[in-house]
């Protein structure tokens, strides 16, 4: 009867924790798979956060030419100083992320650090500084000493308005096509300036019928790594079309040294300049004002430290932000879209046409010179106003034909008045569609 | 067709303008140096030099050259003007430490 007792006690014992055991691994499998998808959940959240799920094939394109532009810059040193922080830019700005989660990252996010740096670009702070630098690293007496260059620096403007008709004809709105053709310059700051007060999305430029404000569009990306690009490209689009348009007699041409320039002159240039040319063109006051503060810094010969800074650590800053923003704007759904590849034609269409503009200009001029003042035209190739890398082709051209023939000094003349003549041109354009 | 005979007229507007802005900064440094040289024409005038003269008084990009390098070597050759006798005095101080054994290398070790 013991034995019978403890044999039951033992089963029941045995039945109680064989329940217990069950029902714990039957919770634990609960919990298991509770957690496990908890972890699942949060994987897949996290998962939706990353650049692999928000990733486009426009994203792809954009960093493809990002790391191009690098790679441009590092392996064939084209405008290292605005290729390698336009291209680190664009990665930037195409890293791929949810774009509804308030983040606050991306550059066009309100509050985002690249909203708040990209804000100089939209408000056309950063070109004037830029300018700033430029007027205070920029020798004027090559312009000085033969001033008949300055009107080479005007006739390179040609490009400018036969690509803002280019794009008139192609659909943009008049504001749209005068921010376009700009890029005929050849001057980065000054397309970045038009483009922010003319075509920077925000800007209304008529009324449906239902009388809704129609917007410009905001082609700032689109417009600045289209002249920088160019830019970046000078020698190889220019030398093909100067040597088209010049014989080789022209290229051989030899000019007179310049003369020696006082102080006095090159002190008076920057004040008579700007009081000229803002006279004339008001609108472009922040451009040719800074341009020729930054000069007369330089040329004073008083304000050393002031000219110091300009030249060197403010005109580096802006130029870090203001590749950088550029690049980052160029966010693949906004960048990637019809427009962009019209204005990228129209661009090279632009600066082929300033190019022959000058070249042609100075063989005009030629006729009316007397032999010894006469003006190789490769150096009209300069007044596109790409400082300096349109002289310095024009010097290589130069000497291709003969090496003993020197030209870059003579370059540099029409090369300086084409940054003058296209903030010139610049101004005017924001007068008329502004 | 409107909007591009408008911008047609922007551009010859604007192409005029910009050449018009050159041409005038380029008739101010034309005539800028003549502006200047006036003072230094009225003194060279007066000192009675031939070149007041000169229609270009302005020195050539050569010139220039010439002119510093003469002042280069010039002052690069500059030194205090000298008597040219050379006199040989005999020093009063007749020792000398240049071969003293004191400062030799070559002392016994002191144990």
């Amino acid at each position: 009867m013991k034995k019978a007792g403890v044999i039951f006690f033992v089963i029941a014992l045995l039945a109680t924790l064989h329940g217990l055991i069950a029902r714990s691994d039957q919770q634990q499998a609960d919990v298991q798979s509770e957690t496990t998808h908890q972890v699942s959940e949060a994987v897949g959240t996290f998962f939706h956060y990353t650049g692999f799920a928000n990733f486009t094939a426009g994203h792809g394109i954009m960093i493809a030419v990002g790391l191009l532009f690098i790679f441009l810059a590092i392996k064939y040193e084209y405008e290292p100083l605005l290729l390698v922080p336009i291209g680190t830019g664009i990665i930037i700005g195409n890293i791929p992320f949810q774009a509804g989660a308030g983040l606050q990252i991306g550059i066009y996010e309100p509050g985002s650090v690249l909203n708040y740096l990209y804000y100089g670009v939209v408000k056309g702070i950063y070109p004037p500084l830029i300018f700033l630098g430029i007027g205070a690293m920029t020798d004027f007496s090559s312009l000085i000493s033969n001033p008949r260059l300055m009107l080479l620096g005007a006739a390179a403007q040609l490009g400018i308005f036969t690509t803002f008709l280019g794009a008139l004809i192609l659909g943009f709105h008049p504001a749209e096509a005068g921010a376009i053709g700009i890029i005929g310059g050849a001057d980065g700051p000054t397309a970045i300036f038009l483009a922010s007060r003319l075509a920077n999305g925000v800007r209304e430029i008529g009324q449906t019928v239902g009388g809704d404000p129609v917007y410009a569009r905001n082609l700032i990306g689109p417009i600045a790594i289209a002249a920088y690009s160019y830019m970046a490209l000078v020698p190889v689009i220019q030398p093909p079309i100067m040597r088209l348009l010049t014989t080789r007699r022209e290229r051989l041409m030899r000019m007179k040294p310049p003369r020696a320039v006082s102080r006095t002159e090159k002190m008076l240039f920057p004040i008579v300049g700007l009081i000229l040319t803002t006279f004339i063109s008001p609108s472009a006051l922040p451009l040719l004002g800074m341009l020729f503060f930054g000069n007369l810094l330089k040329e004073s010969g008083v304000t050393k430290r002031l000219a110091e800074t300009s030249r060197t650590a403010l005109i580096d800053i802006v130029t870090i932000i203001l590749g950088l923003t550029v690049g980052a704007s160029t966010q693949a759904d906004v960048f990637l879209t019809p427009q962009s590849v019209m204005i990228f034609a129209l661009g090279a269409f632009a600066f082929g046409v300033s190019t022959a503009g000058g070249v042609l200009f100075a063989k005009v001029m030629n006729l009316f010179l007397k032999p010894e003042d006469r003006i190789n035209p490769l150096i009209g190739a300069a007044g596109v106003s790409a400082v300096p890398d349109s002289a310095r082709v024009a010097q290589l051209e130069g000497l291709r034909e003969d090496p003993s023939n020197h030209l870059l000094m003579h370059a540099m003349a029409p090369n300086v008045a084409g940054v003058i003549g296209s903030a010139v041109v610049a101004g005017l354009l924001l007068s008329f569609l502004g | 067709m409107e909007q591009l005979s408008y911008g047609i007229l922007i551009s010859i507007v604007g192409y005029s303008v910009t050449l018009l802005t050159l041409a005038l900064l380029y008739y101010a440094f034309r005539y800028l140096p003549k502006l200047l040289h006036l003072q230094i024409r009225r003194r060279l005038q007066k000192l009675g030099h031939h070149v007041a003269h000169n229609e270009d008084l302005s020195v050539k990009g050569d010139e220039a050259a010439a002119i510093a390098m003469a002042l280069h070597l010039y002052f690069n050759e500059l030194h205090d003007e000298e008597s040219t006798r050379i006199t040989i005095r005999k020093i009063p101080k007749t020792y000398s430490p240049w071969s003293s054994k004191i400062f030799g290398m070559r002392h016994p070790i002191r144990r």
